[in-house]
């Protein structure tokens, strides 16, 4: 590499383009992509849509361009005087061996005090009206068939919704209602987005949100109308806007605040895998339920049968030993016995035994019964 | 689609109940016997609705009238 600063000798003389070249080289190099704080002076947008400015503060200035794909960002041309933010990068301009800030960001200090502003009086304001209040936080339900998302169809929110949703859920159900998330026309857009959405019919819980971007791109999300309308949806709601570390109002107003997009989805849709596994279990338990049940009946059927059994075989013990009691009692008590000693009955036709005298008139028929048989007699 | 709404949700409640009141024992065979075959169709009809398809991905659109259409989202 040439020395810039060895002592030279006509000999070793660089060429313009070279002195340029290296001067580029060596700037770039040290400096690298910087913030530079100033003020805006002298701004021209050209036809080609490109920004040439200057930067200036007390004691120095840079000139700077922006091109037509970075300063589209900004918005308005900021007027002379305008206090500024500037990252860029340091470089020379070989051609014209201008040294300059090619910026891809401008901040306007005006418009990011009066966006702290507004964000602390909206978010004052809710707070008091009770919109961040817990209390409000309405549970997601467990089981969803349709979800809703509001954001732009482009992005790459709603591709991450759709791809975590459908791989936790493969049959749910998802309503994109599109809208700008960035831009002047954002705020009213995404209010007629929630309101749409109010109007439709069999949503479960609905995503509303945007992917990673500038503090100015997720602003819309902090705006008052879109928190109120919000707040005023009937079914769940999750806030999942930019990367983890942003936090908008609407994080603060929805039922839940997912990280991301994808993180709302995996909040908002069930896993299959888990209802899967639930179901088999309750199939298990059902089956196991059911057979421990018929078990059951079968031994109680068994115990009874048993104590059945022995039942009825005392019982049956206790009357042959009260029937052969009886029986021998009967045997002491029978006629038939007083009859085998000799004695004899006397019966009248009719059965009944005769007693008396009086009961046996003249020629009159009765039975004579003895120990061995009975003889027809007859009173003479 | 009011209907299919939360059904799978709602059959899995139910056998959540059927199962626990068969594991409690305090009833009468027949009464198990019926508990455990509704448990059966209530499983078959979870079954089915953990298999369904995937969707499509809807958008909604508001007409001149203000009505608002779903059409499937170009994928």
């Amino acid at each position: 590499m040439t020395d810039l600063f060895a002592p030279s000798e006509a000999s070793s003389a660089l060429s313009v383009a070279e002195v340029n070249r290296i001067a580029k080289r060596l700037i770039e190099g040290e400096l690298g992509p910087v913030w530079v704080h100033g003020e805006v002076s002298g701004l021209k947008s050209y036809a080609s849509g490109h920004w040439y400015f200057t930067l200036k503060d007390a004691e120095a200035q840079i000139r700077c361009v922006m091109w037509k794909t970075y300063n589209a960002k900004v918005g308005s041309v900021p007027p002379d005087g305008t206090q500024v933010y500037c990252f860029g990068t340091p470089t020379v301009w070989e051609e014209k061996g201008e040294f300059r800030l090619n910026a891809t960001k401008l901040l306007l200090l005006d418009q990011l005090g009066q966006q702290a502003l507004e964000l602390e009086r909206v978010r004052q304001l809710l707070a008091k009206e009770g919109l961040f209040d817990p209390a409000r936080k309405r549970p997601l339900p467990p089981f969803v068939q349709t979800i809703a998302v509001v954001t732009s169809l482009d992005g790459a929110a709603l591709r991450d919704v759709i791809t975590v949703a459908r791989a936790r859920w493969p049959s749910i159900r998802i309503v994109a209602i599109g809208t700008k998330v960035q831009g002047a026309e954002a705020e009213a857009d995404v209010v007629a987005a929630l309101g749409r959405l109010a109007r439709l019919d069999g949503i479960d819980v609905c995503i509303v949100g945007r992917g990673g971007g500038s503090k100015e791109d997720l602003d819309v999300f902090n705006k008052e109308s879109v928190c109120r309308a919000l707040a005023a949806l009937k079914v769940p709601t999750i806030s999942a806007v930019g990367h983890e570390t942003d936090i908008s109002l609407t994080d603060l107003v929805a039922d839940v605040r997912a990280a991301t997009p994808s993180a709302a989805a995996e909040l908002a849709v069930p896993d299959r895998r888990q209802w899967v596994a639930r179901t088999a279990e309750l199939s298990t338990r059902l089956a196991r339920a059911l057979g421990r049940r018929g078990q059951v009946a079968r031994e109680r059927l068994f115990r009874s049968a048993d104590r059945l059994q022995g039942a009825l075989q005392g019982h049956l013990r206790d009357r042959r030993t009260t029937l052969e009691r009886v029986a021998v009692q009967l045997d002491a008590l029978s006629p038939l016995k007083v009859l085998g000693r000799g004695f004899a009955v006397a019966q009248g036709t009719d059965g009944k035994v005769l007693k008396s005298v009086a009961q046996l008139q003249k020629e009159m028929k009765f039975t004579l019964r003895v120990a061995d048989g009975s003889v027809d007699a007859k009173v003479v | 689609m009011a209907e299919r709404k939360a059904t799978l949700q709602d059959d899995l409640k139910r056998l959540e109940e059927l199962v626990r009141q068969l594991e409690a024992q305090d009833l009468d065979l027949d009464q198990a016997i019926a508990l455990f075959e509704e448990g059966v169709t209530r499983l078959r009809t979870a079954r089915e609705q953990l298999g369904a398809v995937e969707q499509r991905v809807q958008k909604v659109l508001e007409q001149a009238g203000g009505e608002l259409k779903l059409a499937d989202l170009d994928p």
